[in-house]
C-alpha cells in the first residue's frame, strides 16, 4: 500500500518537475511574449477601424518586377501604371488613358504617338518622363536584365537587335520632347494599345531602377512605381504590405493600403476568412467551397461574381498517333458532357463554349458549331478510324493540382464510354514545362486566360507556326499558320475579328484541333466592410484595389 | 539501440548448436505476450483482420471503388454507401477497404526490403570492420543526417510519383538505422568464442555472417519490423499528402484524406474516415510492435 | 575526448559534401529545369534560352555543383531561382521560427512523454502502464496533417479560441507546437520507460534493494536519475523527427519556417534554395547528434567514446 502511495506521490513530483523547468526556459522568452501579447486582441478580430484590405495568396511573388515575372501580376498592377490602362466599364473591358493621356495610329498602323500626363510622380519624387517610358523599354529588351515579358515590346523596330545584344536602345522608341514618345512598329501589330496595357508593360522609373540593380522587385524601398499603392514591406512566406499614395496623380486610393498573408492552403485562406481575419476570399482554388457561400444567408450578399475572360480545354497532340487522325479527334470531342460537369462539379457557375475565346474577348462567336455530346456517334467515329476497340489514352498533368486531377478523373470515366481507356500521368511541374515545350504531351488539361483583350493573345498561343509545338498541340495547318500571321497586321477592326471567327471554325469545328471545355465565374466573397470591390475585366485573381472602399 | 547489446550478453550463454533453441524461445515469448499483453494480442487480431480484408478486397468492398457516378456525389453516409460519397461520387467505404492494399503493401515490402539491405550491408560491416566498414557507416550517417521525409520528398520528385517509388523512397531512407543496429551486434558477437572457432577451423565468411551471425540478430530484427512498419505507412500517408505519393486513381488513404479535406466543413466524412483508418492501422502496428520489444527483449521481464 | 569530437566534426564536413551532392544529383537526372517552372503557362524558347545562359544552367552539372560547393564554402548558398533573393538570407530568417516551433514542440513532448514514460515503468504491464502508453502511442500514429486539420478546424475555426494561420503570437504557436510535441512525446515515454525498466534491474539497484532502502528510495535515488539522463539528450537527437514534422506542420498552419521553405523548393525545383535548406537541416542534425553524444559523456562519465 504505502509502496504504491508513494509511487503516486512520485509521478506527481516528477509531472511537475518538467512544467517548472519549461515555466523557467519560457521566462526567459517572456519579454517577446508579453510584447506579442498586447498586440494580439488586433490579430485575432480585426479592429473595426483601419482600412487595411486583407487578402491572401496561395503563393510568394517571385517579384515585385513586372518584367521579370510572368504570372505575379497583383503587386505591379497596383505599384505601377500602364500607359494605357484595360478596365471594366458597365460590365465591358475598355481601354482607358493611364500615364498616356491620349494617343495616335498613323494611318499605316506602324507609329503610334503617345502624349504623357503631366505632373505625375513616382513614389520616390522623381517625375514622370517621356524618358522613363524609354528606359523601360530598354530595359525589357535589354538580354542582361533576363526579363521574362520581353514578346510585349518584341514588335517595336529594333527590339529583336537589343535583345540579341546588338544595340543598346530599341531604336522605335522616340522622346520627342519631355511628355510625348513615338514607338514605331516592325511592321503593324493590331492588338499594340491592349498589349501594353498588360502589367508586364509596367512604366519604370530609370533613377530609382538603375539604383535598385538587382534588388528591384525585391528590396521593398528600393521598388517605386507611380500607381496608387507603394510597397512597405515583403516577409516571405509571411505577408506583403503595401500602402496607399496619397500623391497618386488620379487621386489617392480610398483605403490606407492592403496586405496580402501568404496562406498555401485554401482550406486555410477560408477558416480565415470566416474568422474575419481575411476582407476577400477568392474561391479559384477552392471552387467546392462556393455552394455554401451561396447558400448561406450571411454571406449570399457578399459574392462579387463576373465571368473570367479565360476558358479550359483538354489539347490533343495533333502530331502524335493515334490523335494524328481527325476521326480520332471528332469522336473524343463528342465523348464529354461538358454541360454536366459545369453544372455538378462547379455548380453551374460558367458556360460551355464551342469556340476558343471567351465571351468577353473581343471576336468570340456566339454561334459557333455547337460540340455535341454523342458517345455513341463517337464510338462509330473510331471504328471507321480504325479504332473500333478504342486505344490507350495518356492524360498528363502536374502532380499537386488536386483541381486538374478531378477534371482528368472525370474526363477518364467518360471516356471509357466509348472504349478509351485513360492512364492518367502526374510528373512534377518541372517534367511536364518540360515536355510540353518539346511537344511531347499526348493530350493535357489547361486553361488560358487573357493577357490583353485581342483573339491573337488566344489563336497565336497555341495555333500558330511558332507555338504550336511549344504548346504541344503540335498543329499543323499552313492556311492557319499564314492567317494568324496576317491577321495581326489587318488594320481593319471588324474585319480582322471576322477573319479570326473563320479560323476559330477551322480549329475547333474542322479540324477538331482541342477541346474547349468551359468558362467560369470569376467568385469572390467579401467581408461586410468592403464595398466597391470590382473584379478585373479578365477575372484574374491579380487585380487592381484602387477603387476598393472600405467602411467599418 | 540498448535491446541489441542486451541480447548480446544472454547470447553468450548459447554456443553454435543451441540457435534453434533461440528461435523457440522468440516464439515462446510472443506466446507469452499474446497471453499476458491483451492489447497487443487484440492489434495483433486487428492487423490479421486488415491483411484479410486488403486481400480480399473485391469480395469486401460493396462498390467499384473506381466507379465515378457525378450525379451522386457527396452524398452523406445511407445504406447504400455506409461512409458516403466523394467528391467524384465514388463509394468512400469501398475506396477505404481497397485503399487499405496500398498502406499494408506500403507498409510491409519497403520494410522488408530495407531491413534485407540494411542487415546484409550491417553483417559486411559489422563482421569485416576497417574500410568498408567505414563507407558503410558513412553512407549511413547520410542517410540519417537527411530529415526523411525531406530525403523522400527528393527521391519522389526524382523518380516521379508512383507506388513503385514509393517503394524505392521508404525503402533508401530506413535501411539504414537497421545497418547500425546489426553492425553494433555483428561486431560484438564477432569476438565470442564459438565465432572465433568457426573462423579457426576455416568456416567461410559468409557462412559464418548468415549461418551464425543472422540468426542470434534475429530477435532484434523482429522488433525492429514490426516497429518500422507503422514509420513507412505514416511516411506513405504523408507523401500522398503532399501529392508525390501514391497516384491517383489509386486509393491510397492519405491521398483520400488531401481531397477529402476541401469538404472539411460541409462532408467531413470524406477526409475523417480515411485519416481515421490510417491511425487505426498505424496505431495496431505500434502496439504489437510496443508489445513484442516488451516480451523479445529479455531485460524487460525477470 | 577532444580528440574524438574533433575527429566527429571533421567526419561531419564530407557527410555534409555527400548530402548536397546527392540532392543535386539526384534533381539534375530529371528533364526540365527552374525557369520552365517559373514561366509556367507563358513558354517563350527564346526567353527560357536567354534566362540559362545568365543562369549558367548550360554548363554541365558537375561544374555546377563545384560552383555551388566552392560559394557555400563561403557562406554563400547563391540566389533563389523562385524567390530572387539569397538562400542564406532566406534560411536565416526561416530558422528562428523553426525554432522556437521545434523548442516548444519538444518541451511539451517532454511534458507529456517523461511523466507517462515513468507511470508505466513503475506500474508496468498493468491496465495504467497500457493505457498511458496507449495515450502516447495515439500521438506517434497519428498522421500530423489530421491532427492539424482537426485541431484547426475546431479549436480555430468551430470554437475561435485561437487564431487559424500565421506565426505572430504566442497563440498561433500553441497548435503546430502541440500537434509536433505530442507526436514525439511517444518516443520520449517508450524511452523513458524502457530505461527506468533497465536501470531498475541493475546490479547496484539490486544492491540497494538488498540494503534495505525502500522502493521508491531506490526509483528516486537511483534508477531515475540513471535513467533521466539519457532521456534528456534526445533533445539534441529529437532535432531530425521535429525537423521532418515540421515539414507538413509548417505547410498546414502556413508557419515561415525551413520546412516550409524546403517544401517550396522541392516544387519549385529551387535547386539553390533545397541545396541551402537540406545542408542547413543536414548540418543542424549533426551538430544535434553530436551534442547528444557529449552531453552523454559528460553526465555519465561511465560510457566510453568509441
Amino acid at each position: 500500500m504505502i509502496r504504491r502511495k508513494l509511487a503516486i506521490l512520485l509521478t506527481a513530483a516528477i509531472i511537475m518537475l518538467p512544467v517548472l523547468t519549461s515555466c523557467s526556459s519560457s521566462q526567459t522568452s517572456a519579454p517577446a511574449e508579453t510584447k506579442t501579447e498586447t498586440e494580439e486582441p488586433q490579430a485575432a478580430e480585426p479592429a473595426t477601424t483601419d482600412k487595411i484590405l486583407k487578402i491572401a495568396s496561395s503563393d510568394n511573388p517571385a517579384t515585385l518586377d513586372p518584367q521579370k515575372t510572368s504570372e505575379y501580376y497583383r503587386e505591379p498592377l497596383n505599384i505601377y501604371d500602364r500607359l494605357v490602362e484595360a478596365v471594366t466599364v458597365d460590365g465591358k473591358p475598355e481601354l482607358v488613358p493611364g500615364l498616356a493621356e491620349s494617343w495616335e495610329v498613323s494611318q499605316d498602323g506602324l507609329v503610334y504617338t503617345f502624349h504623357l500626363a503631366k505632373d505625375v510622380k513616382f513614389h520616390n519624387g522623381e517625375v514622370f518622363t517621356a524618358d522613363d517610358v524609354l528606359f523601360t523599354i530598354d530595359r525589357m529588351m535589354n538580354p542582361n536584365t533576363a526579363a521574362m515579358n520581353t514578346d510585349f515590346f518584341d514588335m517595336i523596330k529594333g527590339a529583336t537587335e537589343v535583345f540579341e545584344g546588338k544595340a543598346e536602345h530599341v531604336e522605335g522608341v522616340k522622346a520627342v520632347d519631355d511628355n510625348t514618345v513615338e514607338i514605331t512598329l516592325e511592321e503593324p501589330f493590331a492588338p499594340f494599345i491592349a498589349n501594353i496595357a498588360t502589367p508586364g508593360c509596367s512604366i519604370l522609373n530609370r533613377e530609382a531602377t538603375e539604383a535598385a540593380g538587382d534588388q528591384f522587385g525585391i528590396d521593398t524601398s528600393a521598388t517605386v512605381g507611380t500607381g496608387p499603392f507603394k510597397v512597405d514591406s515583403w516577409s516571405v512566406n509571411e505577408e506583403v504590405v503595401l500602402v496607399a499614395n496619397k500623391d497618386y496623380f488620379k487621386g489617392a486610393p480610398q483605403i490606407d493600403g492592403y496586405t496580402v498573408k501568404i496562406i498555401p492552403d485554401a482550406e486555410t485562406q477560408r477558416m480565415m476568412f470566416e474568422s474575419g481575419e481575411l476582407d476577400v476570399f477568392d474561391t479559384s482554388e477552392a471552387r467546392t467551397q462556393v455552394p455554401y457561400f451561396k447558400s448561406n444567408p450571411d454571406y449570399k450578399d457578399n459574392i462579387i461574381s463576373a465571368p473570367e475572360a479565360g476558358l479550359y480545354f483538354y489539347a490533343f497532340n495533333n502530331s502524335m498517333e493515334p490523335y494524328s487522325n481527325l476521326k480520332v479527334r471528332q469522336a473524343l470531342q463528342m465523348a464529354v458532357d461538358r454541360q454536366t460537369i459545369l453544372d455538378t462539379m462547379y455548380d453551374g457557375e460558367g458556360m460551355v463554349l464551342n469556340t476558343f475565346l471567351p465571351e468577353s474577348v473581343l471576336g468570340h462567336n456566339s454561334d459557333a458549331k455547337e460540340i455535341e455530346y454523342n458517345p455513341e456517334k463517337a464510338k462509330e467515329l473510331l471504328a471507321e478510324a480504325g479504332y473500333p476497340n478504342g486505344f490507350e489514352m495518356e492524360i498528363i498533368q502536374v502532380s499537386d493540382s488536386a483541381t486538374t486531377l478531378e477534371m482528368n478523373e472525370v474526363v477518364q470515366s467518360m471516356m471509357s464510354q466509348i472504349g478509351v481507356n485513360v492512364k492518367i500521368t502526374q510528373v512534377d511541374e518541372a517534367t511536364y514545362y518540360a515536355m510540353r515545350k518539346a511537344g511531347e504531351i499526348p493530350v493535357y488539361r489547361s486553361s488560358w486566360w487573357a493577357d490583353y483583350n485581342d483573339p491573337d493573345n488566344f489563336y497565336y498561343t497555341f495555333f500558330s507556326e511558332k507555338n504550336a509545338v511549344v504548346r504541344s498541340t503540335c498543329y499543323n495547318n499552313p492556311d492557319v499558320f499564314a492567317g494568324l500571321n496576317e491577321a495581326r497586321t489587318m488594320v481593319d477592326p471588324d474585319a480582322r475579328l471576322k477573319y479570326y471567327q473563320e479560323m476559330d471554325n477551322i480549329i475547333i469545328n474542322e479540324d477538331a484541333a482541342i477541346l474547349p471545355m468551359f468558362q467560369m465565374n470569376k467568385i469572390f466573397v467579401v467581408s461586410d466592410r468592403v464595398k466597391e470591390f470590382h473584379i478585373a475585366w479578365n477575372g484574374w485573381s491579380d487585380m487592381s484595389f484602387y477603387d476598393v472602399v472600405i467602411e467599418n | 539501440m540498448s535491446e541489441c547489446t542486451e541480447t548480446v550478453t544472454e547470447i553468450e550463454e548459447y554456443d553454435i548448436e543451441s540457435e534453434i533453441a533461440e528461435n523457440d524461445n522468440i516464439f515462446y515469448k510472443i506466446k507469452n505476450m499474446i497471453r499476458t499483453n491483451k492489447v497487443a494480442a487484440i492489434s495483433g487480431l486487428l492487423i490479421i483482420f486488415i491483411i484479410i480484408v486488403a486481400i480480399f478486397a473485391p469480395v469486401f468492398a460493396p462498390h467499384d471503388p473506381y466507379a465515378i457516378d457525378l450525379l451522386s456525389r457527396l452524398k452523406g453516409p445511407s445504406a447504400e454507401h455506409l461512409l458516403g460519397t466523394d467528391e467524384l461520387g465514388r463509394d468512400v467505404l469501398s475506396r477505404i477497404i481497397y485503399g487499405s492494399r496500398v498502406s499494408l503493401f506500403v507498409g510491409l515490402v519497403p520494410t522488408l526490403l530495407s531491413m534485407i539491405i540494411g542487415t546484409v550491408l550491417g553483417l559486411i560491416s559489422g563482421y569485416f570492420g576497417g574500410k568498408i566498414d567505414f563507407v558503410i557507416m558513412r553512407l549511413a550517417d547520410v542517410v540519417l543526417a537527411f530529415p526523411s521525409l525531406l530525403l523522400a520528398m527528393v527521391i519522389m520528385y526524382t523518380l516521379g510519383a508512383s507506388t513503385f517509388n514509393l517503394f524505392i523512397a521508404l525503402t533508401i531512407i530506413n535501411w539504414a538505422g537497421t545497418a547500425r543496429v546489426v553492425r553494433s551486434q555483428a561486431m560484438s558477437l564477432k569476438e565470442k568464442e564459438f565465432i572465433e572457432a568457426a573462423k579457426s577451423i576455416g568456416v567461410k565468411d559468409s557462412v559464418i555472417m548468415f549461418k551464425h551471425l543472422l540468426p542470434n540478430c534475429l530477435p532484434s530484427l523482429i522488433v525492429l519490423f514490426t516497429t518500422n512498419i507503422p514509420g513507412a505507412i505514416l511516411s506513405e500517408a504523408n507523401l500522398s499528402f503532399l501529392g508525390v505519393g501514391a497516384q491517383p486513381p489509386e486509393a491510397s488513404w492519405g491521398l483520400m484524406v488531401n481531397n477529402g479535406k476541401k469538404f472539411l466543413f460541409t462532408n467531413p466524412i470524406v477526409a475523417l474516415a480515411p485519416g481515421i483508418a490510417i491511425l487505426i492501422i498505424v496505431l495496431t502496428f505500434n502496439f504489437l510492435g510496443d508489445g513484442l520489444r516488451d516480451a523479445i527483449d529479455p531485460y524487460m521481464k525477470e | 575526448m577532444a580528440k574524438y569530437f574533433f575527429k566527429r566534426i571533421l567526419i561531419a564536413v564530407p557527410v555534409l559534401i555527400g548530402v548536397a551532392f546527392i540532392t543535386f544529383m539526384m534533381l539534375n537526372v530529371v528533364p526540365g529545369d527552374p525557369i520552365t517552372v517559373m514561366m509556367r503557362e507563358h513558354v517563350k524558347p527564346d526567353v527560357i534560352e536567354n534566362l540559362r545562359k545568365t543562369m549558367h544552367l548550360d554548363d554541365p552539372a558537375i561544374i555546377r555543383f563545384l560552383r555551388f560547393l566552392g560559394d557555400a564554402l563561403r557562406g554563400n548558398f547563391g540566389i533563389s531561382y523562385k524567390l530572387s533573393r539569397p538562400v542564406t538570407d532566406l534560411i536565416v530568417q526561416a530558422f528562428p521560427v523553426t525554432i522556437k516551433l521545434a523548442s516548444t514542440a519538444a518541451i511539451i513532448s517532454w511534458i507529456i512523454g517523461i511523466p507517462i514514460g515513468i507511470i508505466s515503468a513503475i506500474r508496468q504491464s498493468t491496465i495504467i502502464d497500457q493505457m498511458f502508453m496507449g495515450f502516447a502511442l495515439f500521438g506517434v500514429s497519428m498522421p500530423v496533417f489530421l491532427i492539424g486539420l482537426l485541431g484547426q478546424y475546431t479549436f480555430s475555426y468551430k470554437l475561435g479560441w485561437l487564431p487559424v494561420s500565421g506565426f505572430e503570437s504566442w497563440k498561433q504557436l500553441v497548435m503546430p507546437a502541440l500537434v509536433l510535441g505530442w507526436n514525439s512525446a511517444g518516443t520520449i515515454a517508450r524511452l523513458t520507460r524502457s530505461n527506468l525498466l533497465e536501470a531498475m534491474k541493475n546490479d547496484y539497484i539490486r544492491t540497494a534493494r538488498a540494503k534495505g532502502l525502500k522502493e521508491t528510495g531506490v526509483v528516486v535515488g537511483h534508477a531515475l536519475k540513471n535513467s533521466l539522463l539519457p532521456v534528456i539528450t534526445i533533445m539534441a537527437i529529437q532535432i531530425a523527427s521535429l525537423l521532418s514534422g515540421s515539414v507538413i506542420t509548417e505547410s498546414i498552419f502556413g508557419i515561415p519556417g525551413i520546412g516550409r521553405l524546403s517544401v517550396d523548393a522541392i516544387q519549385g525545383r529551387d535547386m539553390p534554395l533545397l541545396q541551402g535548406s537540406v545542408v542547413f537541416a543536414t548540418a543542424l542534425i549533426i551538430f544535434g547528434n553530436i551534442c547528444a553524444d557529449m552531453l552523454y559523456s559528460l553526465v555519465d562519465p561511465r560510457i566510453r567514446v568509441e
